[in-house]
């Protein structure tokens, strides 16, 4: 086309233009609004992993069948349900065990443990995967019960079931086939075997008994008719050379506390390493035995868990790790009870069992309660039919559904992701999703009651060796450790790096000024990891052997330069464009190095004065008075006192004196008067001190025993971090202030100081707070130095000299060993999100707050 | 007159005081690693020191320092000098002194070093011949020479003999050794690739087809034929090996250990030795200079604690190169869009002021992000997606040099935003509408007047991102830097750039080796060198920064307005 009208070159160009225009507009548009998008994704996402902590939970009911007549006329005892939720067991009083397909509800098989007499005690469980049955006789007998899934060979199987489709499992013999996604055929059968008989001596029959298993240790306890309580405890060793078991059996027993008027006892439990062992009678009484020796059995406490009258412990099981009693009564209450150790017991083992956990109250009687066997939940059976799904350590409610009728025994899931129920009539189930039971935004942030704990407490602790480890996810000494490192690091950082950008601004030479600045500058690109590094390798051994003399420089740096400002003055030649102004810096400096001199030659003055000797022995409560450690706030104190009294009284009396007095004689009245204030401060610090210290020993709160790596070398360093970011953005606030309003106050007569003061520094107040905003928010998110040098132990301890554990450096220690959407993964990401929110927020304040100061001073 | 409080003096020296202290401790810092970094190759004189209860032990001395003994802790002092040292301590204030010898050693006695205090030393020598011998495994070793050794058979037993002996043996058998290691990497790596790939085809297979099909059986035949293929190309490659070793391990040197111990090294097991209290100036600097090229160019041995840290040079380099090509583009788009292409209003001020802020969000908070997003959403897609047969051993799905890139290019966008901004807006209006009016489109008008101006700019905030990123660790703790990565993220097999491996980086291995490390004391020199090392590569990048922006800003305000409006 081109070849038979050839349009306008001039045309053609212009075309070729605008596709290129309109290109690259669309990418230029789609790119920089494609990066935005991407720069919000981060909160987006941070938000996406957090919101399901805190969605409810949901229970949905998949089944409901009628039972068979059997069932109805002598319930089952305990039933519990396998890992998939296809079958169900359920152990009736008669020493029986049957095992029913859940959905259906259909009776697979049904077996007799024991021949002869049915047992007359029993304590099964789903997590113990059986358990103990007592006896008539007074024999005692360990039974295993679960429900075992195998995976079986196709081939193996009859024509009919190999093509069965998946999801849709089919009764095989006396247990369940089902087809598994990728193919596999898994065949799920009852699984009993009871082992030889023990026989308590003398024998009497059995009322109560339980039994707990800790590692290869065996303990069975029994009530008997005849009031005793018999211990067995029975710790198998296999010999690694001929694999024989050999079975040391200890056993003990002691007569029960006669109780007038009171039936038998109604529970009997096992702690879970056997040290303690707990009867309950109906009406909520209940012993406390030592077990820890078996031989030796001793009541340590009695209390009533039920003081109200005529109420019933209706129901009474340990929570995982066998610790933790969860006691139903006919009240509708669930609570939680464990042993803790407080100082004031009164027991003979120091300890009593405590009310920790009041669960949210139903409206009838509890009848059944059923606990998990990989987490803290447990679900509770109303007389109402209701049934509440709850998790102990943070008391949350997770669920609630309704079965229309009581149900008699309730069994929670294995897995957690489901529970089973029987009414009078029926089989029940539901499909639990338990989305975070273990997180609440109270559990985030206030005390929660952990077990053993003497009281709620704070705790951050993710991850133990354990199982039936209790996840402690507090995340307030996380915030703690924050605050506290941000404070330490502000205190020393904020004030040195605003004292220096004044300088810099109002009263360095230009040349000298165009040099320093790069230079702090330069510190801000420091890779903190580097200055982490020195604080925890170099700067923290140092110290712990300078912290006398690294506390003294805090007294002796300001009293140096005070001290060179005023011999400074008084040296003669201070004339406008004086011969000696040149050499003030220099001279600054020799007084620095001064200052850290005499700190050298303080420090063991005041160690020897103030803190009897030895600062770490002092710091520990060893020795001493809190009199030293109230020098710490007390001198800052009096010297502003001193600085205001000296401003309102002595400083109006010497300029009528001085009238008519010479540069020399006033300049030494200066000298006099400031080495006199210096005293007169340094005493009234050491007055104050003294009469606090009589009333109060401060050591322990916010000075207390020394470690190694702690708040002052985190709040050294980082503050080292922080200050090119406040001085740079502070000296630009103080030296953008118009020219003109400093030409004015020196033309109207003010000295340069008060110029500075008066004029610059009021002007630029807004930038100064943006730059101190803008540090903070640097010093909460710093995570390197705080990972290397803050020790990291979640403690809440304002002591400076003791370390911390901040947000960032828990998520540094802990976010490569989370699981993928664990409670504690989410947490983590929770953890970033206040992080980013927070630092977002102050630097957002900060922006607009320098924003508008310049356009303030545009005005100007 | 004015009283003199007025003039603040003393106030004033109260800022000038914070200023100076911010100085001394910047200056302090700097020295103080320079001086760490710098001294640590540096060889040492090797010191026999003989102790009052008749120990012997010879080393390097790393460092002094005073302490307080207490009388029942009194080291090195038989029982009836107890008394005399201790009132001589005591007379002396209580203070004493103590060294630090590196003594090595470690698998004939066990530690790596030892505290030797003055008050107990017997006599303190510098024998002549005290070899410092640095090892591939076990840390170094100190000796006397006895004697080199020939298939077992002592050849020079004068310890000038046997030094000479080795001198002239050493470097043939270091190029053996070397070509060892290069067959073993090499030749063996591509053996066992090829195993792998091999393996992962018929994984891939099973998955598509499943086990029963025809296709999976040929294949399964396939792999067995090529496997064996390879066993034999490796027992080759093995049997060269071997022979290399054999040779090597003709070569022996005996010594003997100051106390007394013989020891019989391997002349392949000796990374470097030489005899420290003979070498003069110029020997100690080769030491010195082999020492720094041994690190910047090897690899690292026992635990990073000795050798080079080429590997963390070359991840850190790598994922700040891959960090500019994602950062420098979409952030210069970004600050185009927002300054040329957004119509100015209040949306446009608060995305802003957001990206402003952005730079202000802790760095962590992008670790968990790329975590996250990147590794687990993403990276886990791609696996499922492209790698089924590797897995469950994530691909994608965790750590690695992209995701790493990523995070930190997300981590210093508003660096380069904000730079480029800045420097769009210093293209003065006139300009631009100087360019409209000659006819020229909006892009013609960014691509050849804005863009240009606005360079030294965009380059400033290019490396400013870089040195953000490359002394920036915490998210990479999250993303896929590691102590040790086995292979480098580029070479030399297809697709060539590895984006998926984890890798090292010298922020990290300061980390590692500074609080993880086995032997800290023995690993500090190399954390020193280290930190020197990238303080070093990130001020540099710092100033290149400072003096680009003035170079081409000086370069566009001569030449630019004539030179490039014909164009």
């Amino acid at each position: 086309m081109s070849q038979t009208s050839p349009p306008p070159p001039r045309r053609r160009r212009r075309r070729s233009v605008f596709v290129i225009e309109r290109i690259s507009r669309c990418l230029i548009t789609a790119g920089g609004l494609g990066t935005i998008v991407a720069v919000s994704l981060v909160f987006v996402f941070l938000a996406a992993v957090v919101v399901p902590l805190f969605l409810p939970s949901s229970a949905k009911e998949v089944a409901n069948e009628p039972v068979a007549n059997a069932w109805r006329d002598t319930p089952p005892s305990e039933i519990a349900v396998d890992d998939y939720m296809r079958v169900g067991w359920a152990c009736f009083p008669d020493g029986s065990v049957e095992c029913f397909r859940l959905d259906t509800a259909e009776s697979l098989v049904r077996r007799r443990l024991f021949d002869g007499p049915p047992p007359t005690a029993a304590s099964v469980s789903a997590r113990e995967e059986g358990g103990v049955f007592g006896f008539p006789d007074g024999t005692l007998r360990f039974a295993t019960i679960r429900a075992a899934a195998r995976a079986v060979d196709p081939a193996s199987l009859p024509e009919e079931l190999r093509g069965i489709p998946a999801g849709s499992p089919v009764r095989h013999g006396d247990g369940i086939l089902e087809r598994l996604p990728d193919g596999q055929m898994r065949h799920t059968v009852l699984d009993t075997r009871v082992e030889e008989p023990i026989r308590i001596e003398p024998p009497s029959k059995v009322l109560l008994v339980d039994s707990s298993r800790h590692g290869d240790t065996v303990r069975v306890a029994a009530v008997t008719e005849d009031g005793r309580l018999v211990l067995e405890s029975a710790r198998e060793r296999p010999n690694m050379l001929t694999g024989e078991v050999t079975r040391v059996v200890t056993s003990g027993e002691m007569r029960l506390p006669q109780l007038q008027g009171r039936e038998p006892p109604s529970h009997l439990l096992v702690s879970g390493i056997g040290d303690s062992t707990y009867v309950v009678w109906a009406d909520g009484f209940a012993v406390r035995i030592d077990s820890r020796d078996v031989s030796a059995p001793e009541v340590v406490e009695k209390l009533d868990l039920l003081p109200e009258p005529r109420v019933r412990v209706t129901s009474l099981r340990f929570m995982i790790g066998r610790t933790t009693l969860a006691v139903g009564d006919s009240m509708g209450r669930v609570r939680g009870w464990f042993r803790i150790k407080p100082h004031d017991a009164g027991t003979k083992d120091g300890a009593i069992l405590a009310m920790a956990h009041d669960l949210e109250r139903g409206n009838a009687a509890v009848t059944a309660i059923s606990t998990s066997q990989r987490s803290r939940m447990l679900a509770a059976a109303y007389e109402d039919g209701t049934l509440r799904v709850f998790e102990m350590t943070t008391e949350k409610t997770v669920a609630e559904v309704a079965a229309g009728s009581p149900l008699g025994r309730i069994a929670l899931a294995p897995k957690d992701d489901g529970i089973a129920g029987m009414t009078a009539q029926g089989l029940l189930s539901w499909r639990l999703h338990a989305r975070h039971p273990d997180v609440t935004l109270s559990a985030l942030f206030l005390p929660v009651w952990y077990e053993g704990y003497p009281a709620p407490t704070h705790a951050w602790q993710s991850s133990s060796g354990t199982d039936d480890f209790e996840a402690k996810f507090g995340l307030w000494p996380l915030v703690f450790g924050t605050m506290k490192a941000t404070f330490y690091s502000m205190l020393f950082g904020a004030p040195l790096a605003i004292l220096a950008a004044i300088f810099t601004s109002e009263f360095l030479a230009g040349r000298t000024k165009a040099r320093v600045k790069p230079v702090i500058e330069t510190m801000a690109s420091l890779p903190s990891v580097v200055l982490g590094f020195l604080a925890a390798i170099v700067i923290a051994p140092a110290v712990e052997d300078f912290v006398p003399e690294l506390l003294s420089c805090f007294v002796t740096l300001p009293f140096a330069m005070l001290l060179g400002a005023n011999l400074w003055q008084s040296l003669p030649g201070q004339g406008r464009r004086g011969s000696i102004r040149a050499w003030r810096v220099p001279f600054l400096f020799v007084m620095t190095v001064a200052g850290i001199g005499l700190a050298l030659i303080v420090g063991p003055v005041a160690e020897r004065v103030l803190f009897a000797g030895d600062l770490k022995l002092w710091l520990d409560g060893q020795r001493g008075t809190g009199t030293g450690a109230w020098m710490f706030p007390m001198l800052p104190v009096s010297a502003v006192i001193v600085g205001i009294a000296m401003s309102h009284f002595v400083n109006p009396a010497l300029r009528r004196i001085s009238r008519d007095w010479g540069a020399g004689a006033m300049a030494r009245a200066e000298l006099v008067k400031f080495l006199v204030g210096f005293a007169a401060a340094v005493g009234l610090a050491l007055l104050l001190s003294w009469l606090h210290g009589l009333a109060w020993d401060p050591r322990g709160s916010f000075v207390g025993t020394y470690v190694q790596r702690n708040a002052l070398i985190v709040g050294f360093v980082m503050g080292f971090a922080i200050i090119p970011i406040i001085y740079t953005i502070s000296e630009d606030a103080l030296s953008g202030v118009p020219e003109h309003l400093r030409a004015a106050s020196l033309g109207a007569g003010a000295t340069q100081w008060q110029t500075a003061i008066r004029i610059i520094l009021p002007t630029a107040m807004s930038g100064i707070f943006s730059a101190l905003m803008v540090g903070f928010g640097r010093a909460v998110g710093e995570t390197m130095i705080v990972l290397m040098a803050a020790g990291n132990t979640p403690v809440l301890d304002w002591n400076i000299f003791n370390g911390f554990r901040t947000l960032s450096a828990n998520i540094a220690v802990e976010m490569p060993e989370a699981v993928k959407d664990s409670t504690h993964y989410r947490t983590l990401f929770l953890a970033a999100l206040v992080l980013f929110a927070l630092t977002f927020v102050v630097n957002t304040v900060a922006e607009i707050v320098r924003l508008r100061v310049r356009k303030r001073a545009y005005e100007l | 007159m004015t009283p003199l409080f007025a003039h603040g003096e003393t106030m004033v020296w109260l800022t000038g005081g914070a200023l100076a202290l911010c100085l001394l401790m910047i200056v302090g810092l700097v020295v103080l690693v320079i001086g760490f970094g710098g001294g640590t190759f540096w060889p040492a004189p090797v010191v026999r020191v003989e102790t009052l209860d008749g120990s012997v032990c010879m080393g390097e001395v790393t460092r002094d320092e005073g302490y307080r003994p207490e009388r029942s802790l009194l080291e090195g002092v038989p029982a009836d000098a107890l008394d005399r040292t201790w009132a001589a301590i005591r007379e002396g204030g209580g203070e004493a002194k103590r060294r630090l010898v590196r003594t090595g050693n470690f698998d004939l006695e066990g530690t790596h070093f030892r505290w030797i205090a003055d008050y107990a030393v017997k006599d303190e020598t510098r024998p002549e011949w005290a070899l410092v011998i640095e090892r591939l495994s076990w840390g170094r070793f100190y000796g006397e020479p006895k004697a080199f050794l020939v298939d077992g058979k002592p050849v020079a037993e004068a310890p000038a003999d046997v030094w000479r002996a080795f001198e002239e043996r050493h470097a043939e058998v270091r190029d053996r050794y070397e070509e060892r290691r290069r067959l073993e990497r090499e030749e063996i790596g591509d053996i066992n690739r090829k195993i792998e790939e091999a393996r992962l085809e018929l994984r891939r297979t099973e998955i598509r087809r499943g086990k029963d099909s025809p296709e999976w059986k040929r294949q399964q035949a396939e792999t067995e034929r090529s496997a064996a293929e390879l066993n034999a190309a490796f027992r080759a490659v093995r049997e060269r090996i071997d022979a290399l070793n054999r040779e090597n391990a003709r070569y022996e040197l005996a010594l003997v250990t100051a106390k007394g111990a013989e020891k019989t090294i391997p002349l392949a097991e000796v990374v470097r030795a030489y005899p420290s209290n003979r070498l003069g100036f110029g020997e100690k600097l080769g030491v010195y200079v082999a020492r720094w090229g041994e690190y910047i160019w090897d690899e690292p041995r026992e635990a990073n604690s000795e050798g080079g840290v080429f590997p963390a040079i070359f991840g850190t380099v790598a994922m700040t190169l891959i960090m500019a090509v994602f950062v420098v583009p979409f952030g210069v788009l970004a600050a185009l869009y927002l300054r040329e292409y957004a119509r100015a209003g209040p949306i446009v001020s608060v995305v802003r002021i957001a990206i402003n802020n952005l730079a202000g969000v802790p760095s962590i908070v992008f670790g968990v992000f790329g975590l996250g997003f990147f590794c687990y959403i993403i990276g886990g897609g791609i696996d499922g997606l492209f790698y089924g047969e590797r897995l469950p051993n994530p691909t994608f799905g965790t750590g690695g040099l992209l995701w790493a890139s990523l995070t930190l290019a997300l981590l210093t966008l508003p660096v380069v935003i904000v730079a480029t901004e800045e420097a769009l807006a210093a293209v003065p209006r006139s300009m631009r509408e100087g360019s409209f009016a000659c006819g020229a489109s909006k892009w013609q008008t960014i691509r050849r007047i804005v863009l240009p101006r606005a360079m030294p700019g965009i380059m400033t905030g290019t490396i400013l991102a870089i040195a953000r990123g490359a002394g920036e660790v915490a998210p990479l703790m999250l993303v896929g830097a590691v102590k040790l990565a086995p292979e480098l993220p580029v070479d030399g097999h297809f697709p060539f750039v590895h984006a998926e491996r984890s890798f090292m980086h010298l922020g990290f291995h300061i980390y590692d080796l500074g609080f993880q490390s086995q032997n800290s004391e023995a690993a500090k020199p190399m954390v020193y060198t280290t930190t020197l090392l990238l303080i070093g590569i990130i001020l540099v990048l710092n100033f290149v920064a400072v003096a680009v922006r003035t170079r081409l800003r000086r370069r566009l305000e001569g030449v630019l307005p004539q030179a490039r409006t014909h164009a």
